[in-house]
């Protein structure tokens, strides 16, 4: 009995000690990817600022809105997820608005990643990490030269190309090759470029989200349409590959940083945000994720190796057209070419 | 005296009703009654019911997905029993040390996550990888095959992860086997083969039901396998139930697949068990 009374005892006192320490300690509850934010910058701001990062993972922007909902915007002080996604949580009421005054690097941001669809008055979010998809190809294996998407249905490409198994992506590209828009709500169109799609499939290899670019690499194809830090990835590891930049027009994406509307810890969410858009700390961000660096500031501490590698510059931006969302008719046909064009691969 | 002891078993009950009520039956009836919704324009569920998701399972398209699974689900289960049941059914006849032994080796992968093993069947089966390297340097084949992403590649990965399963319950049914029954008929002038045909296989029976069972069910569901192995170029059910989750955001349709999918797979089960256990009485007879 004693023993138990001591043990009581015991556990309440550390109970006691670690909510103490709780409302002491300054917590940053951020919601990304696993290891999308590098872990050395996120040391040095818990060293610098004293604020405690619990970073959680999603998997998918999907899972993560289903979770930020149900919490009815809570629970997060700081998530980073795609621009398509933050305007589905825009229009929910999900965001909370940013306060620049707290945000002195503001300015630091490069107004070319600005003003996008899910935020055109800059009120809720900073650009994280911007990307165009493009093509990339071994020149030693493939006969033909390679200058837009409609070259992947070469008849001498069978079996060698990969792509990234994203629904919208993969029937995007086709509905480019008929010069049509990624997000037409013509559904006769988008029934056409299902057609297109299926005479694709002997050429498919494979298809994967995450490790495209490792394919192309160890030799399993020889042409690849990879997302942008995938691109610098594969020229990293073989400088002879080709990349193509698709004449039928570009694909654009933003990755970007938003505050929910019922953050507990918006101050430190704002000091994060600040802290991230120092130049140096940008540079550093950029370099390990492979994206666009959206910080202009940081533009001087970037490697130049690095300018080299990611072979894309600004002017490329206003080109690149966003996939957005669109009617859940033109919705269900995307899925319904997509499950049947990935029933005709072997 | 007595009434003290009912109390007691209540007390025992009654957290695992909840536990079943909670997480078992909770989230079947809120798929039942998801699959009868309709989806909202961008995100969400309206409470508009309709049986358009059921209607819209019979598309080629996606009925289509479902004989995929079937067919692969019957592959994985068949190859893992040509497989798994000799396997068993000699690990059971070793000496007792050999047996924890094998055990162990059985079990030890489930210490590592599934999708982890799954990557190391890529490093395996990749273009100038162990295996092609292997079969190069025997001088069987010249050129670097295209293992990878194919469907052999996924079935040993089904296979391979299931098997396991199989083993476990042959193993425990040949083990729990009474071997003088086989003396009998042996002594009553059966070969070998007709013994284990007409006596070791019809007492293992038990054992390869069970075996098939815990294999088919998972093989019916597991698709990152394809994913990984197949280079996403298999559509299964449980690929289709994932995009329609994670891209299409369209949960009701999601939902009324889920449904099918359990239905069909109880089915499937009960069929089985109905064709075994008459085959069983026959044998008895």
């Amino acid at each position: 009995m004693k023993r138990i009374l001591v043990l009581i005892l015991a556990l309440a006192l550390s109970i006691s000690a670690f909510t103490g320490c709780g409302k002491k300690t300054e917590e940053l509850n951020l919601y990304t990817w696993a290891e999308y934010v590098p872990a050395d910058v996120i040391a040095d701001f818990e060293k610098d600022t004293g604020i405690r990062v619990n970073y959680t993972n999603f998997e998918t922007n999907e899972e993560m809105l289903a979770k930020l909902s149900a919490a009815d915007g809570g629970d997060y002080d700081l998530i980073l997820a795609s621009d398509y996604i933050i305007k589905i949580a825009a229009d929910e009421g999900l965001l909370s608005e940013l306060d620049t005054s707290k945000i002195p690097n503001w300015e630091n941001i490069d107004p070319i990643y600005q003003g996008f669809f899910y935020d055109p008055e800059d009120k809720y979010t900073v650009p994280y990490a911007p990307g165009i998809p493009l093509i990339v190809y071994n020149p030693d294996k493939v006969s033909i030269e390679i200058d837009g998407y409609e070259d992947l249905w070469d008849p001498s490409l069978v079996d060698q190309v990969g792509l990234m198994d994203t629904e919208r992506v993969v029937t995007g590209i086709t509905l480019k090759t008929l010069g049509a828009s990624f997000n037409t709500e013509d559904l006769d169109l988008i029934r056409q470029a299902g057609e297109k799609l299926l005479e694709l499939a002997p050429n498919i290899r494979m298809l994967h989200q995450d490790q495209t670019q490792n394919a192309l690499i160890q030799g399993e194809i020889n042409v690849a349409f990879l997302f942008t830090s995938q691109v610098a990835l594969a020229l990293q590891a073989n400088p002879n590959f080709k990349v193509v930049y698709p004449k039928e027009g570009l694909g654009f994406g933003v990755d970007a940083l938003f505050v929910p509307k019922n953050a507990p810890n918006k101050d430190n969410a704002h000091t994060f945000l600040n802290y991230i858009l120092d130049g140096e700390v940008g540079a550093r961000i950029a370099t390990q994720t492979y994206y666009l660096c959206p910080n202009k500031v940081s533009y001087e501490y970037l490697p130049e190796e690095f300018h080299n590698s990611l072979m894309i510059t600004t002017e490329d931006i206003p080109e690149g057209e966003f996939i957005q969302n669109i009617s859940s008719e033109a919705e269900a046909v995307h899925n319904e070419i997509y499950t049947a064009f990935k029933a005709a691969l072997d | 005296m007595k009434p003290r002891r009912q109390n007691r078993i209540w007390l025992t009950i009654v957290p695992l009703y909840l536990f079943t009520i909670i997480f078992v039956a909770g989230p079947l009836i809120y798929m039942f009654v998801l699959s009868f919704l309709t989806r909202d324009e961008v995100w969400g569920v309206v409470n508009t019911f309709t049986l358009d998701n059921y209607a819209k399972i019979l598309k080629p398209v996606y009925a289509q997905t479902f004989l995929e699974s079937l067919k692969l689900a019957f592959a994985t289960t068949l190859l893992t029993l040509a497989v798994g049941y000799p396997f068993g059914y000699f690990m059971a006849r070793l000496s007792a040390k050999w047996k924890k032994l094998m055990m162990l080796l059985v079990v030890v992968p489930f210490w590592t996550s599934a999708l982890m093993r799954m990557y190391g069947w890529i490093i395996i089966f990749q273009s100038n990888g162990l295996l092609d390297k292997l079969l190069m340097g025997l001088g069987i084949t010249e050129d670097p095959l295209k293992l990878l992403y194919s469907y052999p590649a996924v079935l040993v990965g089904m296979v391979y992860s299931l098997l396991p399963f199989m083993i476990l319950a042959v193993y425990s049914s040949v083990e729990k086997m009474d071997w003088s029954y086989i003396e009998a008929a042996r002594d009553l002038g059966a070969s070998r083969v007709q013994a284990f045909l007409t006596v070791t296989l019809k007492l293992t029976l038990p054992g390869i039901l069970s075996g098939v069972i815990l294999v088919f069910i998972p093989s019916m569901g597991l698709f990152f396998i394809a994913d990984i192995l197949g280079g996403g170029k298999i559509m299964l059910v449980g690929n289709l139930i994932r995009d329609q989750l994670m891209t299409t955001r369209d949960w009701p349709f999601a939902a009324a697949l889920s449904v099918v999918l359990t239905v069909l797979t109880s089915l499937l089960i009960r069929l089985y068990r109905k064709i075994t256990h008459t085959t069983e009485l026959e044998g008895i007879l």
